[in-house]
């Protein structure tokens, strides 16, 4: 992934350096800002800055769901109060990679904790352990992979026409673009400066500079 | 990776798949084609937010009370947290038939990577049968270019999911990621002009319908109960 980033960015240095005036807002467009505690945004909070009050609220909001959910599955104590933990400590792990434009974060979560689910359950019915959750639904990351294509020579294009495509991306992407190439930000600033979590800034990444090399391609 | 299956799950697997609600093969075979098609995977993500809005309206909020939940987040924030980087992608099996290789979904590629015992079925089937669960029959169908399934009816629910080649029936023409539905009423009877490499999963035995074919009745439901007995040891 870092060679398709940074192979885009000897195209883009510097040439877009005078066109940080575009600045619109990063849309972000599940977290509002007057829902200042939404779901999205304390799982933000606990994937760019391992805020531990935001994690509390998360797990006050959700454990009882998620034993709720191992009661009725394995109506075993036992086994829900390891579903609550597993399930939150995958919140916590992957927090980092939960991508805003993917879904809510309540069915982030939810998803996360069907996996887990799943798997106790096969344990619990002594399965085979040939395929596990993470097998069979797809994990983050697994569709923006199909987006990575390798592409080989130099380009040579004006950097008239690079601020004109750029000009052309969609603001979410455009906002991620210009902290990473413009300001030079690292993508943890950078999704700290946007409010969005690091999987949605890698995403947009991807999307951004992809179609970028895409209009490029296309010109040259 | 995505092509335009013309055949696709029922909406009520769908919604099973995204509930977590169904066993194992199953998973797997909707997995399969859920990777290879847009439609679905759209679908999925729409399932998973209503199945979430669903849990949080319904699930009662108890709790065990013996539980030190303050201890539980203390060792929680303990562990590291994860970047992008550090998701490593499984390395994509290919099934090799014949003359060509075949590229499987992630599922299957993982439940092929076990390795696959072939056996020779009468008509130009060959069969892998794979162990997933107990409620399931699974299994790798290659379908030799010419061959014919006798016809059979079901005592529960077939899919099968195409995954090279192709293969017909008295209902329509399937190709790579059609997945193919059939219910305990349907008889039918398979053939494949071209070949055909797919993965089938049954919920319950077949049975043979027509002419000698019967005498492998029996034959088929030791299979299934063999199938079906490994996964409960
Ligand atoms: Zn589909």
């Amino acid at each position: 992934m870092d060679d398709v980033i940074s192979g885009a960015g000897s195209i883009l240095m510097g040439s877009l350096a005078k066109t940080n005036s575009v600045r619109e807002p990063a849309s972000a467009p599940r977290v509002s800002s007057e829902a200042s505690d939404s779901d999205e945004r304390l799982l933000i909070a606990v994937g760019n800055h391992q805020d531990r009050a935001a994690f509390n609220a998360l797990f006050s909001r959700f454990s009882n769901k998620i034993y709720a959910m191992g009661m009725k599955l394995t109506r075993n104590e036992q086994l829900s109060h390891d579903l609550v933990q597993e399930a939150m400590l995958t919140v916590w792990q992957k927090a980092p990679l939960y991508d805003l434009d993917r879904g809510t974060a309540q069915s982030w979560i939810f998803t996360l904790t069907r996996n887990r689910c799943f798997d106790i359950l096969r344990k619990m019915k002594r399965q085979p352990a040939t395929v596990s959750a993470d097998d069979i639904w797809p994990q983050e990351g697994d569709i923006d992979s199909q987006l990575v294509h390798e592409e080989t020579g130099t380009m040579e294009v004006e950097v008239s026409k690079i601020e004109s495509f750029y000009g052309q991306l969609p603001a979410a992407q455009r906002a991620v673009v210009e902290q990473i190439y413009i300001h030079d930000r690292t993508h943890e600033e950078a999704a700290a400066v946007l409010a969005i979590p690091l999987g949605t800034l890698k995403s947009r990444l991807r999307l951004g500079v992809g179609k970028l090399r895409q209009m490029v391609g296309t010109e040259v | 990776m995505n092509i335009d299956a013309k055949y696709h799950p029922t909406p009520e697997q769908l919604e099973g798949f995204a509930q977590g609600s169904l066993a194992p093969g199953m998973n797997v075979v909707i997995s399969a084609h859920v990777e290879l098609c847009s439609t679905c995977r759209k679908s999925i993500s729409e399932l998973e937010e209503a199945a979430s809005e669903e849990w949080l309206r319904s699930a009662p909020a108890t709790r065990a009370s013996s539980i030190n939940f303050s201890a539980m987040i203390d060792r929680i924030v303990d562990h590291p947290q994860m970047k992008g980087d550090d998701i490593t992608r499984n390395n994509v099996p290919k099934i090799h038939m014949l003359d060509h290789s075949v590229t499987l979904p992630r599922a299957l590629a993982k439940v092929a990577s076990d390795g696959l015992v072939w056996n020779q079925l009468a008509g130009g089937i060959n069969q892998a049968m794979v162990t997933l669960d107990d409620q399931t029959q699974c299994e790798f169908l290659y379908m030799k270019p010419g061959s014919q399934v006798p016809v059979h009816k079901h005592q529960g629910n077939e899919v099968t999911l195409v995954l090279d080649g192709s293969f017909e029936d008295e209902l329509g023409h399937y190709k790579p990621a059609d997945f193919v539905v059939r219910t305990a009423k349907d008889l039918h009877q398979p053939a494949s002009e071209e070949g055909c490499l797919c993965f089938a999963v049954l919920d319950s035995p077949l049975t043979f319908t027509k002419g000698l074919a019967r005498l492998l009745n029996p034959f088929i439901r030791y299979r299934f109960r063999r199938a079906t007995s490994a996964a409960a040891y």
